[in-house]
């Protein structure tokens, strides 16, 4: 038709030929347009597209790398746990892994056209190092003992609509890639879940270690009153005194029996709560002694009740199942113990570095200027002990006359649960997991 | 006549190519729209999962522990207070359930943790779980406004898991 139309008008008419041609124009532009659309579409879906995979990507990587940080505790096996807890959280077993392109795809994974894949995360001492771009920048990875901060990163193909149709997509997919830092934070100001053995500083001036050495075992003991201090434990080599500091809990509704409640703080550290005052210690703050726990004098050779309770929650840790005889009035006390797991390496370690457990032994405790019975104690900064079990056996002895148990002291390898940073400026100590980037 | 005709034509034309454009612009604007929505889901989910995970004392067995209402809240509006506006339509706080996962060593497997003091409920005792999943279980519901087409709305279940770092 139009054809006819054409011919007719010719000689006659010119300016119907230009409307007719303008009607042909405009599919001429429109399929002329075609690759110009196609484009635009692009920005709008495909761009879209990528957009939403790159944050699910980041999503995914931030997941793996506070994962793995929580593994690095300095051992040599530190970096392989750090690993497989990163691959955890994509680990879709359950149905809930993290996935990307609208949480459709396993991460790690290819699905047809489309590649995935998580890079062997590197391990590195220092923030700086592990915010940098590769080796150059800042520091080369470190070992499994060293090691505090871990990168991950991640790449994903984006699946191309669109821009697939035009040249520059022809591979119908686009790589984006994810990375995110994370590892130990600055030393903590206020610790919470940790254990409140307050011990004195062997050398207070020691902003590093209070005087303690690394790989050491010392035999912590109750404080005690006069002359007759109490002897060491076998395969120690000095006496470090210790105190319980009050953290009693008036208003509990859980296992409220004062015995119960210390049970738990030894066998968990301080209890969870929404309160900080009750959960937490804070570096240089005055903390006083737990009021049941006053030291006795030396030559009694006993300790007060309430120690040897935290020494029974001590023992759990080891063994949560058998109950020692002498824990065995603690209200509740057979409830209680089936929340705890033993630790899965119990043996009794000169080195640190070959730990391999599940971190149920260490304790993180606060350093005091000095005990004091009566009266405050400053809270100095928090270090951590490995505890040992006595020697020739599997676990410590709660029903010690003096309260004793060996800590191997390892610094401030392990980042701690909870804490926060405001109010204080500590030159060591542990830090939380953080993420850097 | 026969101007009328061609230029009809030429009308006709347009006329045909319109509804295709509109289908082709409007129908981009809302796949574009859905992208935007499940992004700004899954940013709630994560931003709720890593505001718990770093929370203290939270009792995950109990809806009403108020840092998991606070978290919801924060998610949803970005105040833990509930008092601003949400930035999703319809998305409200009881759409959102927390799952708690605990890592199994011996079948090496992560798994939902179960409330009891031997799992993971902290009001009885019980110790904290090693993973926080953020999940809508019954769905987030978009319908796209695309002309000409009769679509069903499409229904969102975006999941974050993010380690429990809190005690």
């Amino acid at each position: 038709m139009l054809g006819r139309v054409d011919t007719r008008n010719q000689s006659r008419k010119a300016p119907l030929i230009r409307a007719n041609e303008r009607g042909a124009t405009s599919i001429q532009i429109i399929v002329i347009l075609v690759p110009v659309l196609f484009g635009f579409m692009g920005f709008a879906v495909d761009l879209g597209r990528m957009y939403l995979i790159r944050g699910e990507l980041n999503t995914a990587a931030n997941a793996m790398a506070i994962a793995a940080a929580g593994r690095l505790i300095g051992t040599g096996q530190s970096t392989t746990d750090a690993v497989a807890a990163a691959h955890l959280t994509i680990d879709n077993a359950g149905g809930f892994a993290n996935k990307y392109d609208f949480g459709g795809l396993a991460i790690g994974e290819s699905s047809g056209l489309l590649t995935s894949q998580v890079d062997e995360p590197a391990f590195y001492d220092s923030r700086a190092a592990a915010i940098g771009e590769g080796d150059a920048a800042g520091g080369s990875q470190a070992t499994g003992s060293t090691a505090k901060h871990v990168r991950v990163t991640l790449q994903a193909d984006a699946p191309l609509i669109f821009w697939s149709f035009l040249s520059l997509g022809q591979s119908r997919r686009a790589p984006i890639a994810a990375k995110a830092v994370a590892g130990m934070s600055a030393p903590l100001c206020t610790a919470c879940g940790v254990e409140p053995f307050a011990v004195a500083a062997l050398d207070a001036g020691d902003t590093t270690n209070f005087g303690f050495s690394a790989n050491t075992r010392y035999t912590l003991g109750y404080l005690c009153n006069g002359l007759g201090t109490p002897g060491l434990l076998q395969g120690t080599t000095a006496r470090v005194p210790y105190l319980i500091l009050n953290r009693l809990d008036e208003e509990a509704t859980l296992f409220t029996d004062e015995a119960s409640q210390i049970y738990r703080i030894g066998a968990q550290g301080l209890l969870p709560s929404k309160t900080a005052a009750k959960a937490c210690i804070v570096a240089n703050a005055e903390e006083s002694i737990w009021v049941t726990a006053a030291p006795l004098a030396c030559a009694q050779n006993r300790v007060p009740a309430t120690v040897s309770s935290m020494l029974c929650g001590l023992a759990s840790r080891f063994d949560p199942t058998t109950i020692p005889t002498v824990c065995a009035s603690i209200p509740e006390v057979e409830t209680i113990a089936t929340a705890y797991v033993a630790d899965t390496d119990l043996t009794d370690l000169d080195d640190y570095v070959a730990y391999t457990g599940n971190l149920r032994r260490v304790i993180t405790v606060p350093v005091v200027q000095s005990l004091a019975a009566a009266g405050t104690m400053t809270i100095l900064g928090f270090r951590q002990f490995l505890v040992e079990p006595n020697f020739g056996t599997t676990t410590v002895n709660p029903s010690d006359q003096n309260g004793r148990f060996v800590g191997l002291y390892i610094g401030s390898v392990v980042p701690v649960k909870q804490g926060s940073f405001s109010g204080c400026q500590l030159a060591a100590g542990p830090g939380k997991v953080v993420l850097h980037q | 006549m026969k101007r009328l005709n061609s230029r009809g034509s030429a009308m006709i034309e347009t006329a045909m190519m319109m509804p295709l454009l509109v289908l082709l612009l409007v129908g981009m604007t809302e796949l574009a729209r859905i992208t935007y929505t499940y992004y700004t889901l899954q940013k709630t989910m994560y931003t709720l999962a890593r505001y718990l995970s770093t929370q203290q004392g939270v009792n995950f067995c109990d809806d009403a522990d108020s840092a998991i209402v606070a978290a919801k809240s924060f998610a949803i509006n970005g105040t833990t207070d509930g008092s601003a506006q949400s930035t999703l339509a319809n998305l409200t706080s009881d759409m959102i359930h927390v799952r708690i996962e605990k890592y199994d060593p011996s079948t090496q497997e992560v798994s939902e943790c179960e409330c009891s003091i031997t799992g993971c409920d902290t009001g009885a005792g019980g110790g904290p779980p090693s993973f926080v999943v953020v999940t809508i279980p019954d769905g987030y519901s978009i319908r796209p406004a695309i002309p000409y087409l009769v679509s069903e709305s499409i229904l969102f279940k975006p999941h974050v898991r993010v380690p429990f770092g809190g005690a």
